[in-house]
């Protein structure tokens, strides 16, 4: 193997190694993956903590706890992501892609991309809880159980972003 | 090959098999052969019919009567406060959640127990609690609750108590002759307690 | 049988460990099929990179075929499998705000988190803006509320919507699936890139 640029998997071979997954957590616990749904635990956790009185009214934390019960930290979603980063970890570390680095197209500095990047993620997680989930959670596993909503979700992400893509070309090629 | 082609190679022909075969709507069954054997062999689901009488006078809440027989024999004559679900209809979706819950004590019940033997057994195995079968069926209200023949001088004590128990709810019930009813009852057998379901119904998504 | 933790034929702990270690298979492809490079994932809008379109697409129908198949068998019950509810508008509206962060932030949730674990600071960032993000929404919850919950349909399906069974709408998604891979691989070839 090169240094830096080892090569990927094969993207149909890591397509279906990635349903199997998707499988296995649907055949496990009865739920698809997700991503967003522990930054929200968190979120609920560190509002309960901090300002347990606020977050009695807070509409918001009251919806979660109609569907959690106990302490919003110890869910399926948080374990999954927390095995994620050991995941990520563990692949990047084989291939020897471990590096601390930010990716930015030539054409832009750091900054700028830093700048977009915490933009970008704004938008995804607000994006994400009116969605009630992300690519991962709404669009990949309500597709593999064909949801409708699943599939409403990820024409509205990718059609989004296409449509957008040719404003914000000069930030990737 | 491409792996693309690699790829379609595999899934169109699972994707045409899964197109072409019917798709699994059975309900699966929760309890093994012998846990079913070993509950039906200890008769948990019998409910005595005294019990149930008391519960009628009472207007015991957590009770659910679910008469088993056809509509017809339905609309001729059924228990106070009887609902219908004919055993055909049993597994309509309509019903599920009517049979499957924690909250009331469903009793079964026919002319005889063997339909409502049957519909227990199918809702025990699908996994559902606090269904019953009501001891005896119709025949045996009729003839004891409802009708109670009088015991013989010489028999013991709680017989009598429990015909002085079914003459009054009898009358309660609309059945019998006007009898003094006596004041020492015996307390009808306890009933059980309603346990929940298991929580879930579905496992709880969000991403 | 499935699914295990409904059934309760594993405890909730044993859910809960089983959660950490397909969080780890899920980080480890995703990392291997390349998503931890927001250049390689904003590719698919450009049409020079397109792993993100066949990675999700081959790991949807590889599911999809895979919880068909274990149903036929009886080794699921696909009536406890949680199907994403249905919210018209906020699936809509929700979806646009995630497209244009995903254009603008080039990773999406858990592909930040892949990013993260191997050191991108843009993917670190990334995850900071998604925890505001969120933040905002909680907030502001009273106010989009009214938005958050028009439209409720349900869980419907998609093949029930169109009035197919699950089966043909799962061949149907093949072929149209097969068709876009055709497709971006021939865009791969007209705008090729460099790889990152």
């Amino acid at each position: 193997m090169e240094t830096q640029k080892t090569k990927y998997l094969n993207p149909y071979i890591g397509g279906v190694l990635l349903g199997l997954v998707l499988l296995a957590a649907n055949f496990v616990s009865g739920r698809g993956l997700g991503a967003s749904g522990a930054i929200k635990s968190t979120i609920v956790s560190a509002v309960t903590t901090v300002a347990p009185a606020a977050s009695e009214k807070s509409g918001f934390v009251k919806e979660f706890r109609e569907s959690h019960q106990g302490n919003p930290m110890k869910t399926w979603l948080v374990f999954e992501m927390l095995g994620v980063i050991v995941g990520g970890f563990l692949s990047g570390a084989i291939a020897g892609r471990l590096k601390l680095k930010v990716e930015h197209s030539p054409k832009i500095t750091s900054k700028k991309r830093i700048f977009l990047a915490l933009i970008g993620g704004i938008l995804f997680g607000f994006g994400s809880q009116l969605g009630r989930g992300c690519t991962s959670g709404s669009a990949l596993s309500g597709m593999a159980v064909l949801s409708l909503g699943g599939f409403i979700t990820m024409m509205a992400i990718f059609g989004t972003a296409y449509a957008l893509a040719y404003f914000f070309r000069k930030n990737w090629i | 090959m491409k792996p693309r082609n690699l790829l379609a190679l595999f899934i169109i022909p699972m994707g045409l098999i899964i197109a072409a075969v019917p798709q699994n709507k059975t309900k699966p069954y929760k309890l093994t052969a012998e846990q079913l054997l070993n509950e039906a062999n200890t008769r948990t689901q019998y409910i005595s019919p005294e019990t149930v009488a008391d519960m009628i006078v009472k207007n015991d809440p957590s009770l659910r009567l679910i008469d088993v027989r056809s509509q017809d024999e339905f609309e001729k004559f059924t228990l106070q406060g009887a609902i219908n679900i004919p055993i055909s209809d049993l597994l309509s979706d309509k019903y599920s959640d009517l049979l499957n819950q924690d909250i009331k004590m469903n009793i079964f019940f026919s002319n005889g127990t063997i339909t409502a033997n049957e519909a227990w057994m199918v809702t025990r195995q699908l996994g559902y609690k606090n269904n019953f079968v009501l001891e005896g069926g119709l025949n045996y209200w009729f003839d004891n609750i409802l009708n109670p023949q009088k015991p013989a001088s010489s028999s013991p004590d709680e017989e009598f108590a429990k015909y002085d128990f079914r003459k009054s709810t009898g009358m309660a019930l609309g059945g019998g002759q006007s009898v003094q009813a006596s004041q020492n009852q015996t307390a009808p057998a306890s009933k059980p307690a309603v346990q929940a379901a298991p929580k879930k119904k579905k496992a709880s998504g969000g991403c | 049988m499935g699914p295990l933790s409904v059934n309760e034929i594993i405890s909730e702990n044993t859910n809960l460990f089983l959660a950490f270690l397909i969080g780890i298979g899920f980080g480890f492809v995703l990392e291997q099929s390349g998503f931890s490079s927001s250049r390689k994932l904003a590719g698919v809008f450009y049409g020079y990179d397109a792993v993100v379109l066949k990675v999700f697409f081959t790991a949807a129908i590889t599911a999809m075929l895979g919880l068909l198949f274990f149903s036929l068998f009886g080794w699921i019950d696909l009536n406890l499998v949680y199907v994403n509810p249905t919210y018209l508008t906020s699936a809509i509206i929700g979806g646009i705000i995630m497209g244009a962060g995903f254009i603008i932030g080039g990773y999406c949730p858990g592909t930040s988190f892949c990013g993260a674990s191997i050191g991108k600071i843009d993917a670190l960032v990334f995850i900071g803006g998604l925890f505001i993000g969120v933040l905002i929404f909680g907030l502001g919850y009273n106010m989009w509320e009214g938005m958050y919950l028009a439209k409720f349909l349900g869980s419907p399906k998609v093949s029930e919507t169109l009035g197919l069974t699950d089966g043909v709408f799962a061949c149907i998604l093949i072929v149209v699936a097969l068709a876009m891979f055709w497709v971006a691989e021939w865009a791969e070839q007209k705008f090729p890139r460099e790889q990152y």
